[in-house]
């Protein structure tokens, strides 16, 4: 085979339309949920007057010096203001619209729309509130840039069902699935090898410090404790998946264990530490990029995917 | 095939971004150092990682258009940062407490708040950040932000202090022996009302 084939085989695969209608679906229940996590919070994060913990000016000024392109709640309220908007009934608004996007995103209703809106939205909110964000609002912004960009709408979506608009281009689904990939590949390489350089990874106490650091000390040190022997195995494991993840996930054989390690690391973290959206966004990642083909009808090859051949 | 090429040219220049950000995080985590490897590794990383942010356009002047183009680019795909959570070790974490000084000589202590979980996270950060500061300036800044938000729930607080301390994780042997969470003071700040605008006074 020529190389030229090689590269376009590996680029542009011919795939389905589940993978990314399983993102589409996945993104816009953690767009729901994220915005109904923060719904008594949204105004007091991101307004500048009034009741406000820490107002939005500062890190707006700073993403000014960096770049005045990038998005941030500011333009939005300027354009209110405009048209004589107080703040909090544009930030109410810009609430209630990326919950909407969420909802479209959800059942896959004018999915297009939909994901730009959604990353715009969220793309300003993170950016404002620079100095209250965190990882989770990376990975959401990664997930919906690739979303909005994807061909949609994806399978089981009522944009399919009521107009008609079904894929048009397979390998256009493989090259933006293939993009996922490589990049989650390059989140765990990075992530992992970050982590073994520090020895508290190897020892095991960091994985102890992780746990009983406030906010995340959800279980009782006492708990902990008894289960002191398993903390260096636990430690060097979280490392040993992130690291191995860019080889194992690629083989047919070894990904089912990759994938079902990972979405567990990913469950522990969220109930252990109380990071549920950062699970929830990291496992519809790691299911679109990789999980089988997510239709109905195969659920029974599904089954047979995650657990006879990971024990063959 | 002409689009083909275009998608082919832009993965390989969205990833060659995604490496040089994340490789530049790794550096720098290796230039402050502590790792596994001997300190010998931090000055000669931090070179390298004056290399590698070159390839961002950050040896360019600010208002550089290339910079700006790459800087916006970065933020809206959102990998302008690495993926080193945790890493190479769990930082400790840093408490904020106000002192509430009323003027009939009562004293309240207040937290910073917020109304959810999901909201505490995102706080718990923002006080890392202001902890791990490096600028005393910014940190003032930033407590006074934070004073302001306690202040509009008791107007009629006369002062108010902020007291910002480091929380140091017991080990596991440490735990064991009975130690537990222990907190250090670092800063203190006095914000009084005047004219509208807090004015702050550094301990």
């Amino acid at each position: 085979m020529l190389w030229r084939e090689r590269l376009q085989g590996f680029f542009f695969p011919v795939e389905t339309d589940a993978w990314v209608g399983f993102l589409r679906s996945g993104l816009g229940l953690q767009i729901i949920l994220y915005v109904l996590s923060l719904k008594d919070d949204w105004i007091y994060l991101f307004a500048e007057t009034g009741d406000v913990l820490i107002g939005r000016r500062f890190s707006e000024a700073l993403l000014s010096i960096q770049s005045p392109l990038v998005p941030r709640l500011g333009w939005l309220v300027a354009l209110g203001g405009g048209v004589g908007l107080p703040e909090w009934l544009v930030l109410s608004i810009t609430w209630w619209t990326l919950l909407g996007a969420g909802g479209g995103l959800f059942i896959g209703l004018f999915s297009r729309s939909s994901a730009i809106i959604a990353w715009f939205i969220h793309l300003c909110a993170a950016q404002s509130g620079g100095l209250v964000s965190y990882g989770v609002d990376s990975f959401m912004t990664i997930g919906l840039f690739y979303l909005m960009l994807s061909p949609l709408p994806g399978r089981y979506s009522l944009d399919q069902k009521l107009r008609q608009v079904g894929a048009k281009d397979l390998q256009m689904l493989g090259f933006w699935r293939r993009v996922l990939q490589v990049h989650l590949c390059l989140i765990y390489f990075f992530g992992g090898i970050t982590k073994a350089l520090g020895s508290g990874w190897w020892n095991g106490s960091n994985p102890w410090r992780a746990l009983i650091r406030p906010p995340f000390n959800l279980i009782a040190p006492e708990i902990l404790v008894r289960w002191k022997s398993l903390f260096p195995f636990l430690g060097i494991s979280v490392w040993v998946i992130e690291v191995g993840y860019i080889v194992f996930i690629w083989n047919r054989r070894t990904r089912p264990i990759w994938l079902v390690c990972v979405i567990g690391m990913h469950i522990a973290i969220g109930f252990a530490m109380g990071m549920y959206l950062f699970a929830l966004v990291m496992i519809v990642l790691n299911l679109a990029a990789f999980g089988p083909d997510w239709e109905f009808a195969k659920a029974r090859e599904t089954f047979r995917f995650l657990g006879l051949r990971a024990r063959s | 095939m002409r689009q083909r090429y275009f998608y082919l040219a832009w993965f390989f220049l969205h990833f060659l971004f995604i490496v040089t950000v994340s490789c530049r995080e790794m550096l720098r985590m290796l230039a402050r150092g502590p790792t596994i490897f001997p300190s010998s590794f931090n000055r000669s990383s931090q070179r390298v990682e004056t290399t590698v942010a070159a390839l961002l356009g950050e040896d360019l002047a600010a208002p550089n258009p290339a910079r700006r183009l790459i800087t916006t680019y970065l933020h809206a795909a959102g990998v302008e940062r690495g993926y080193g959570y945790f890493a190479p070790n769990v930082p400790g974490t840093y408490r904020l407490v106000f002192e509430l000084h009323y003027h009939d000589g009562r004293v309240d202590y207040e937290l910073p708040r917020v109304n959810s979980n999901a909201a505490g996270l995102r706080l718990a950060g923002l006080l890392d950040d202001i902890g791990r500061s490096r600028y005393d300036v910014l940190r003032e800044y930033l407590v006074k932000m934070l004073a302001r938000s306690v202040w509009r729930e008791h107007p009629d607080a006369a002062m108010i202090r902020a007291v910002l301390g480091s929380i140091s994780l017991p080990s596991i042997d440490e735990f064991e022996r009975g130690a537990h969470e222990s907190s250090e003071f670092l800063y203190a700040y006095d914000f009084s009302l005047r004219a509208d605008s807090a004015e702050s006074q550094k301990h």
